[in-house]
């Protein structure tokens, strides 16, 4: 975000290597995805794991987080933003699967 | 590479630099809140997406190729946005208009993609209103397009003024770094759309 110490701001090399390794990773998930029958858990664990790799390339060579100045705001407030991601999506997903089991037993989930 | 071009606020005290980085930081408060909008749009999505009311699964209705090439086409457009913002603050105008002018091109090709493959659900019989899981769908990843759209208005908006002044001023460089970030931003999201709709939908 803010880096005047790295200089990369005004650097093209950055973009370049974030952009590879982003390439890869999704290239690498699409041909998992279609040329292998996986089962239903490691599909999702496969998907999660390359999707988790992926955003935090993009974060660290396209938007430059955590390479600022002392202080660190950006990655303080985005690291308190992702933990409310994970308490938004996370407890959602608990709650309503708790609800549907509770709730309609006899149902094929 | 990087140290033959001087950084603009090396030249004299800080106050441009100030104001910059108090800009930039605002704009990252922003793009936070928007990562919590999407999260909720996420976890509504997984929470709907087997409710399919009898309908068509995510499993026939997607067409994994053709959402992939639109991935590509749009990780290309996040890359040029990245080297418009580099030559913004190398002051190198003319690169910096052509990258901006091919993010722009990139960005209308994947939303055309996007609204075409919306008419095709939607001319389908499959619209927004025909079940809990397209619901969810339309709403997560139309929000992202109207994120694109704007985001398409926004270089527009940004370019002209660039295109007149001579050079390219401070604020001109603030603002395109914005944009940068914002364009950037979407490029995330699409991925994890990509990753956790397409791809987990398809099977």
């Amino acid at each position: 975000m803010i880096d005047s110490h790295h200089g990369w701001n005004a650097s093209f090399k950055p973009q370049f290597i974030g952009f590879v390794i982003s390439f890869m990773l999704i290239v690498a998930a699409y041909r998992i995805v279609v040329h292998y029958e996986l089962t239903e858990g490691l599909l999702i664990a496969t998907i999660c794991i390359l999707g988790f790799l992926q955003a935090l390339a993009q974060l660290v060579f396209f938007l430059h987080l955590g390479l600022e100045s002392k202080p660190h705001w950006g990655l303080i407030t985005f690291l308190f933003t992702a933990l409310v991601a994970i308490i938004v999506i996370g407890g959602s997903l608990w709650i309503m699967n708790n609800l549907n089991y509770n709730l309609m037993p006899k149902m094929e989930h | 590479m990087k140290k033959s071009v001087p950084v603009a606020h090396e030249s004299y005290p800080d106050t441009h630099h100030d104001n910059y980085s108090r800009t930039t930081f605002g704009f990252w408060l922003y793009i936070m809140s928007d990562f919590i909008l999407f999260g909720a749009l996420f976890a509504a999505y997984i929470v709907l997406s087997k409710s399919t009311f009898g309908g068509p699964a995510a499993k026939t209705l997607f067409k994994l190729p053709y959402n992939f090439l639109q991935t590509c086409i749009f990780l290309v457009s996040a890359l040029t946005a990245g080297l418009g913002g580099a030559s913004a603050h190398r002051k190198d105008k003319n690169k910096t208009l052509l990258f901006f002018a091919a993010t722009f091109l990139l960005g209308v090709i994947f939303i055309g993609m996007q609204f075409n493959e919306f008419h095709r659900f939607s001319s389908g019989g499959n619209g927004w209103d025909q079940s809990a899981f397209l619901s969810a769908y339309f709403t997560l990843v139309g929000t992202h397009s109207i994120h694109v759209l704007f985001g398409l208005l926004w270089i527009i908006v940004l370019l002209l003024p660039v295109w007149n002044e001579t050079g390219i001023s401070h604020v001109s460089v603030r603002r395109l770094t914005c944009l940068r970030m914002f364009w950037q931003f979407l490029n995330i999201i699409w991925m994890l759309i990509f990753s956790f709709v397409y791809l987990m939908g398809a099977k």
